[in-house]
């Protein structure tokens, strides 16, 4: 939606601006040709109108993310209403409506309910994980350094390659049965881990992978952090604060709204974790590491049951939401706002 | 004035673009339809044509496809082939969006696997009578590897193919352990293992990839009573093809002792082997492991040129006098499909690509072992070594004595059974529930493909 807004407002500008320039020649290029044609002037003056206004130009400039929004995002999601409801698999040509059955077959389905659980367990150990280490390392390169934007760039790098498909085979290669760490291990005289040959084990690797992926939250935190007014800080060293009061008495309610917001986002795309178990894992061992994702994709691709697939995805997108919601009416409890509501 | 234009150029610019984007595919589309009608006119002899065409398989397959692509639009300026080509998994991914939009490529590669696209599928049979396919060097035993019960000729198959273990020769000897005979059984096979694993600490077999359930599991039930009593699957994948699931209780029981044992992989180890190509076996830390022969002569290569040897034995069986399960089959075929606008096109290509002693002298029998008699006999004059062990192998499982009438096609449906197989192991390995109890979810899983 920021696109939309963005483009909107600059056209708006634009054309605020030609009319100003319009107004310094009142009569216009035509108006010394007398009324030869009227009706034509008036077909040519609607028309002008038409193009010139702000709303025009406004959704012409943002058709390119409507079109992509309508085709690739509203269509998809509401055929994948409509399919939840049937019994549809890619390649069949005869669509049978067969109400609720998929919503129900759900709870019977022994991997689902696994899926559901190891998803969760994610979401609730890798959030707040990369939350609290994008926070540590934001409030590190707060000091006043040359460096620090070098080093920020940096961080921010494996956020950029994201859910790649490279960075997940080099996790795999990582820790592999002969991989880095535990040749590390070996070298040490360590006994060597199978990370992803125990079932206990192989969901940690996964999570960290994606606390690794602290780049974006930390940027928000730091760009947060920056505008905690000094003087605050100042205040509560004259009274004597030490550095964990700062913190916690200071810093802590006042990125409050954007501890909110990337608490937030980063729920939101735990949820939706598929590239490192489809890569590194595969689901396994005993489905140990089948997210949810992966297995809205085993049942839609792999064995053709697109319809249980898309009743999937949109009980997935319930309880995604009634976390969101949690999160949101929580947020009263423990987000400081300034406007003191 | 200037600003006001530029904003108005620069949104037409947009639509345009847009415009473009949407209107390509109409065009292509209508262009088809054109040149069909054309093709009409011109009796199809001068006419453009563009095949498209995909197939799935290794690094080696696709150079020497791509190599006999080449060779056919040379011999035939008209037509143009437009070849695309995938991992086994994403080939398929990708055919069933295709089956969805209706645009499958003109001819394409399937498995045992083809009820799935039977809709799909153009029957030859119309051009074998009018001759466009050549049958006539394909004994008919091999026609009919790759019909439908109704006689309906599916594709043709590239090649013969069959299903063993290939093994470490030296791994085998330093281990102490004798090497594998013609009718060796499961025990000598998990012995063998353990053996391995004991004496060289290296696996004793390697992981069980996607084919193992058909090569172990399946055939494990066919080996059992009397040749051609049981099989998994009954004859018109119809239902089950044998009735106690306690049948399946001692493979399961001994796949799940080696994991334990070490002797072989576990999940996570086993997710390192990509292909065949750097299978444990290749890479020298697994002494035997599960191929399909025309996988052989590739990683037969591969090893020698480390010095290895390795050798071909046929699948275990569960007692050394019973059933040998093994069964010759197409290893895949090409395919003509419903979709396309140049169905005899299609078909001329695979006839040629079949029946060419000049293209598959490219082809090597990659594929598996031709099923066109002169090419076999033009291919055979200039073995590998690899290769001749191959052709001896497929020789000798054609001796084993084989049931009247085999079913080697598996059911829509079977990949969610083989996944949930596949994970009833592991949980076999951690304790969570007996052999017996997977052997029953198996078999319950199985069963409900049918209901």
């Amino acid at each position: 939606m920021r696109n939309c807004w963005g483009t909107e407002e600059l056209s708006v500008r634009v054309t605020s601006e030609s009319r100003r320039l319009s107004g310094v020649f009142p009569g216009g290029e035509k108006g010394g040709l007398g009324l030869k044609n009227t009706a034509e002037a008036i077909k040519i003056s609607k028309w002008k109108n038409f193009v010139n206004n702000d709303n025009t130009v406004g959704y012409v400039f943002a058709a390119p993310f409507i079109f992509g929004f309508v085709c690739f995002s509203l269509i998809p999601i509401l055929t994948s209403f409509y399919y939840a409801f049937t019994d549809y698999s890619m390649g069949a040509k005869t669509i049978t409506w067969v109400g609720a059955k998929n919503f129900l077959h759900l709870f019977q389905d022994e991997i689902f309910v696994k899926s559901l659980g190891i998803t969760l367990k994610y979401v609730f150990i890798s959030v707040p994980l990369k939350l609290a280490f994008a926070l540590f390392v934001a409030f590190l390169l707060t000091r006043k350094s040359r460096l620090v934007t070098v080093y920020r760039s940096l961080y921010y790098v494996p956020s950029l390659v994201g859910g790649s498909v490279a960075v997940a085979l080099v996790w795999k290669q990582l820790f592999a049965r002969k991989g880095l760490f535990n040749s590390i291990l070996a070298e040490a005289g360590l006994d060597t881990i199978n990370w992803f040959g125990d079932q206990k084990l192989a969901l940690y690797p996964l999570i960290l992978m994606s606390v690794w992926q602290f780049g974006s939250s930390m940027i928000i935190f730091a760009a947060g952090l920056k505008e905690i007014p000094t003087s605050y800080y100042e205040a509560a060293e004259i009274d004597g604060a030490n550095g964990f009061q700062r913190f916690f008495r200071i810093t802590m309610p006042c990125l409050s709204p954007i501890i909110l917001y990337n608490l937030i986002m980063q729920t939101i795309s735990a949820f939706m974790v598929f590239t490192q178990a489809f890569i590194i894992t595969g689901g396994g061992p005993n489905n140990s590491t089948m997210m949810y994702a992966l297995y809205v994709y085993n049942q839609a691709f792999k064995y053709n049951n697109m319809g249980y697939a898309c009743a999937m995805s949109w009980f997935m997108l319930i309880v995604m939401s009634a976390i969101t919601l949690i999160i949101f009416k929580s947020s009263k409890l423990w987000v400081f706002s300034e406007s003191g509501d | 004035m200037k600003k006001k234009l530029f904003a108005v150029l620069m949104s037409a610019v947009m639509v345009l673009g847009l415009a473009a984007c949407g209107g390509t595919s109409e065009e292509a589309g209508q262009s088809g339809v054109e040149e069909q009608a054309g093709q009409g006119a011109a009796q199809g002899e001068e006419e453009q044509i563009t095949l498209r065409m995909a197939w799935w398989g290794s690094q080696t397959r696709h150079d020497i496809t791509t190599q006999v692509i080449e060779m056919y639009e040379e011999e035939h300026p008209n037509i143009n082939i437009e070849y695309e080509f995938y991992s086994f998994d994403d080939y398929f991914t990708k055919l069933k969006t295709l089956v969805a939009s209706d645009q499958v490529w003109d001819i394409f590669q399937l498995g045992g696997n083809f009820p799935m696209y039977m809709d799909k599928i153009y029957f030859l049979n119309e051009f074998i009578e009018s001759g466009v396919v050549d049958v006539s060097e394909i004994p008919e035993a091999y026609l009919q590897i790759t019909q439908d019960t109704d006689g309906n000729q599916i594709g043709l198959s590239n090649g013969l193919n069959t299903y063993g273990i290939a093994y470490d020769v030296d791994m085998f000897n330093e281990a102490g352990v004798p090497l594998p005979t013609e009718n060796w059984t499961w025990d000598d096979y998990a012995d063998a293992a353990m053996k391995i694993k004991e004496n060289t600490g290296h696996y004793g077999s390697s992981g069980f990839t996607s084919s193992e359930f058909i090569a172990g599991c399946s055939t494990y039930i066919g080996q059992q009573g009397k040749v051609g009593e049981y099989a998994f699957f009954n004859l018109d994948l119809t239902g089950m093809g044998f009735e106690d699931p306690s049948m399946l209780e001692g493979y399961i029981q001994m796949r799940a002792d080696l994991i334990n044992a070490g002797a072989s992989p576990d999940a996570g180890a086993e997710m390192e082997i990509s292909n065949i190509e750097n299978d444990f076996l290749v890479t020298g830390e697994a002494g035997m492991t599960w191929v399909a022969v025309n996988q052989f002569p590739t990683i037969y290569d591969i090893c020698a040129a480390e010095g290895r040897t390795l050798g071909l034995a046929p699948l275990p069986r569960v007692t050394a006098d019973g059933p040998s399960g093994a069964a010759i089959q197409s290893s895949q075929m090409l395919c003509v499909s419903q979709d396309s606008q140049h169905k005899e096109a299609a078909a001329a290509f695979i006839s040629w690509f079949q029946n060419s002693v000049e293209c598959n002298n490219v082809l090597r029998g990659e594929r598996g072992i031709p099923v066109n008699n002169q090419v076999r006999e033009a291919l055979k004059a200039d073995l590998t070594d690899g290769q001749k062990i191959m052709y001896d192998f497929v020789d000798l499982v054609g001796t084993f004595e084989v049931p009247e009438k085999i079913n080697v096609l598996s059911p829509d449906g079977q990949d969610q059974v083989v996944d949930q197989y596949r994970n009833y192991i592991q949980q076999v390995v951690a304790g969570e529930i007996t052999a017996k109890e997977a052997a029953e979810k198996t078999y319950a899983d199985a069963e409900a493909i049918f209901k």
